[in-house]
């Protein structure tokens, strides 16, 4: 055990000291928060550019509609800074449709005008089933479409009511939609009174458990596949020849997925440090309850033991980085299931394919760690049942590879194939 | 004196290959013990079975009077071909990294890195990446990563290869050194100028099997005095057709040649021929033997 140890030490020293550490500990920080800040800025600025559009009004009454929306004097509301739109409006005057139609698809084409519509007579009988057309040569656009049918509507349903006499005002009245309120449970505090549920606050309910399971997959990926490219190191410069002098194969690798739990740990440990102080100052510094820390820490540790034992075995099997890649890409596959599915558990968190998937051992870390954090949570029983899979997983995938490490670690020549590993693990 | 090392009728297969057959061997305790053989004869399949790096098929292995190889792991040092470094550590971290390893501790680790770094003459690299370093640097720290752990048993590999010849000396009184301190080294190589100077006793293989064993002179006495070292003015040329010729090793200005009949009667079939300068009655060198065993035969 104190060799172990002293590896572990040794292993830990190097990986902290290792560049994919460093870039890992400050620069995932900064292009996280860059990327936010870039979504933030481009979704409110991208989109400042001034399109005009011709429009060629049969109905008779789209035209103040679209200019007074276009001043944004009335309805539809936006969000966000809508886009700028400037209607034009064109008739044939004596010209054919036709020939107008030609000349405004050559003014789109010529970008003097960003596209044009044709609002049909027809569209205020309330049975016709005619359409705003609308033509352009930017197809994948879509803001100006959904404008000029929220406005056009707009005027399309005034029309309507008018002729229908009936008052837009006490219809927009009688219409109302009543709001969802998303609240919490109610609940009796100790004198008895009974507590009105708090609203729910999106960053608690879904961003806080999300954080977390992108939180795993950094540092998993930032650490267990590093043991691939030091045992390689150690393969081919001999290093582990000298090693196993002094340790055993066994002692070597269990310090070795030590130093790397403990990197890991270190890892998680500086960013949920970085996390605690954001939350102080932004008001959610108990956003993480102890439960779901502890869950995140064992978790953690066992992720990293299952993929770090994997990524052993390969680098002992294999003779240079490149003949690694080709095992490496089906780890990988299993490594992405998270990344792929969990929008499907966020949605539906107790769903049987979200159950499904949180009992897959090598998505358990993840999705059951979202599951955990997503109220009111799984079932104690889906816990346990997860945890004790992966368990197993973990002893079963840590004696195979070192029986692969032992045999594979001295192997000069070339690399192991799958089925050599196989054999290897059942020969011992 | 009581052995370092016992091989028993040792034997190790690679599949189909037998790289070690029915090996015994037996290593005195303190001496410098000198591994020799061609490329692939079994050499470092023997040093890495005597360092529990790989396990033998059939016979045992005694290391430091103890049957578990894996027991003595502490004591005994190796240092393989290669160099065995890690690039990007520091020469220090690296040094302790080993001897914490072998169960040393810091203070004493620190004292014997000073002392072994002023012997083989390092300055200031303690702080430096092994990358940093050159090939005679390396070799040097590689050295003493497998001493600072005062070992009892020291196995080098090929310990001298590749070294500049001022690098070789620091090397090989490195080495003494060792031997002084009460440890047993035991190196192979393919330098036998370096294994008649420096070993008590010296062991081939080939093919995998012992085929020397023994100090320098019960070698060159298995393999009698049928050399003689010859200078003359006619050189190599003359010795063309001299029927007691059986092989000869040509150095330019001298020639040993193996004889397959008397002395006498070859010096008077030279001095029919040319001017003797130089006639000497010598044993075989372990290069001229070495060659003998190594050399494939005519069928």
């Amino acid at each position: 055990m104190r060799k172990t140890l002293i590896v572990a030490a040794a292993e830990f020293g190097t990986l902290v000291r290792s560049k994919a550490f460093m870039v890992t500990l400050i620069l995932m920080p900064v292009i996280m928060a860059a990327s936010v800040f870039l979504m933030k800025t481009t979704r409110n600025a991208t989109d400042t550019l001034e399109r005009t559009f011709a429009f060629i009004d049969h109905s008779g009454i789209a035209a103040p509609v679209l200019k007074a929306a276009a001043e944004g004097l009335i309805v539809p509301p936006a969000k966000d800074a809508p886009p700028r739109f400037t209607p034009v409006e064109v008739s044939p005057k004596g010209r054919s449709i036709e020939a107008l139609r030609i000349e405004l698809s050559d003014r789109v084409r010529r970008q003097e005008l960003f596209a044009f519509v044709e609002i049909p007579a027809e569209i205020v009988d309330p049975d016709s089933k005619s359409e705003i057309r609308y033509y352009s040569n930017h197809p994948s656009y879509a803001p100006l479409p959904e404008w000029l049918r929220t406005t056009v509507n707009y005027a399309v349903l005034a029309e309507r009511f008018r002729a229908a006499t009936v008052d837009p005002r006490l219809v927009a009245r009688l219409t109302r939609v009543a709001p969802v309120s998303n609240l919490g449970l109610f609940e009796r505090d100790a004198a008895g009174s009974v507590q009105a549920g708090a609203e729910v606050d999106p960053v608690r309910a879904v961003g806080v458990p999300a954080v977390m399971m992108v939180l795993m997959f950094i540092v998993v990926m930032a650490s267990a596949p590093q043991l691939l490219n030091t045992v390689i190191e150690e393969k081919m410069s001999r290093i582990s020849e000298v090693l196993i002098g002094s340790v055993s194969p066994s002692e070597l690798m269990m310090g070795k997925l030590l130093g790397c739990a403990a990197m890991s740990l270190v890892l998680a440990a500086i960013y949920i440090a970085g996390g605690l102080v954001m939350g102080q100052t932004y008001g959610y510094a108990d956003a993480v309850s102890a439960r779901m820390a502890a869950w995140f820490l064992l978790f953690l540790l066992m992720a990293v033991l299952i993929f770090g034992a994997i990524f052993i075995a390969i680098g002992a099997a294999c003779n240079d980085l490149k003949d690694s890649q080709s095992m490496m890409t089906p780890v990988m596959l299993f490594m992405m299931v998270p990344v792929l599915t969990w929008s499907a558990v966020l949605k539906a968190p107790d769903s049987t394919l979200s159950l499904a998937l949180s009992l897959l051992p090598t998505a358990t870390p993840f999705l059951m760690l979202l599951r955990i954090g997503l109220q009111p949570g799984p079932p104690l029983w889906q816990i346990l049942l997860s945890v004790a899979l992966m368990a197993v997983t973990t002893v079963v995938t840590v004696w195979a590879a070192g029986r692969i490490f032992r045999t594979g670690i001295l192997m000069q020549g070339k690399s192991a194939s799958v089925g050599e590993m196989i054999r290897w693990v059942k020969a011992g | 004196m009581k052995d370092a090392i016992v091989l028993r009728d040792v034997t190790k297969r690679f599949g189909p290959v037998s790289a070690v057959s029915n090996l015994s061997l037996a290593v005195p305790a303190g001496s410098i013990y000198g591994f020799i053989g061609p490329n692939g004869s079994g050499k470092t399949t023997t040093l890495r079975m005597i360092m529990h790096i790989l396990l033998p098929d059939h016979g045992e292995i005694e290391v430091l009077g103890s049957r578990d190889t894996a027991a003595a792991r502490d004591q005994v040092s190796y240092l393989p071909e290669e160099r065995g470094l890690y690039k990007k550590m520091t020469v220090r971290r690296l040094l302790r990294y080993y001897a914490k390893l072998k169960g040393c501790r810091r203070p004493e680790i620190d004292a014997d890195v000073d002392e072994w770094m002023v012997r083989m003459d390092l300055p200031g690299v303690l702080d430096r990446t092994i990358e940093t370093l050159s090939k005679g640097m390396s070799q040097k720290v590689q050295f003493i990563s497998a001493v600072i752990s005062r070992p009892a048993l020291l196995i080098l590999d090929e310990p001298f290869s590749g070294l500049d010849p001022v690098n070789a000396q620091v090397l090989k009184d490195a080495v003494l050194e060792m031997r002084r301190r009460g440890a047993t080294v035991v190196f192979s190589t393919h330098d036998m100028d370096t294994a008649e100077k420096m070993c008590d006793r010296l062991f081939m293989i080939f093919k995998g099997t012992k085929v020397l064993d023994g100090t320098l002179h019960d070698i060159q006495e298995q393999y009698g005095a049928d050399t003689v070292r010859v200078r003359t003015t006619g050189g190599v040329e003359v010795l063309a057709g001299i029927p007691e010729v059986e092989s000869l090793n040509d150095f330019g200005q001298m020639q040993d040649v193996r004889l397959r009949g008397d002395a006498q009667a070859f010096l008077a079939h030279l001095i029919a021929r040319t001017t003797v300068l130089h006639f000497e009655v010598t044993r075989p060198s372990l290069q001229d033997i070495f060659v003998r065993i190594a050399t494939p035969r005519e069928s």
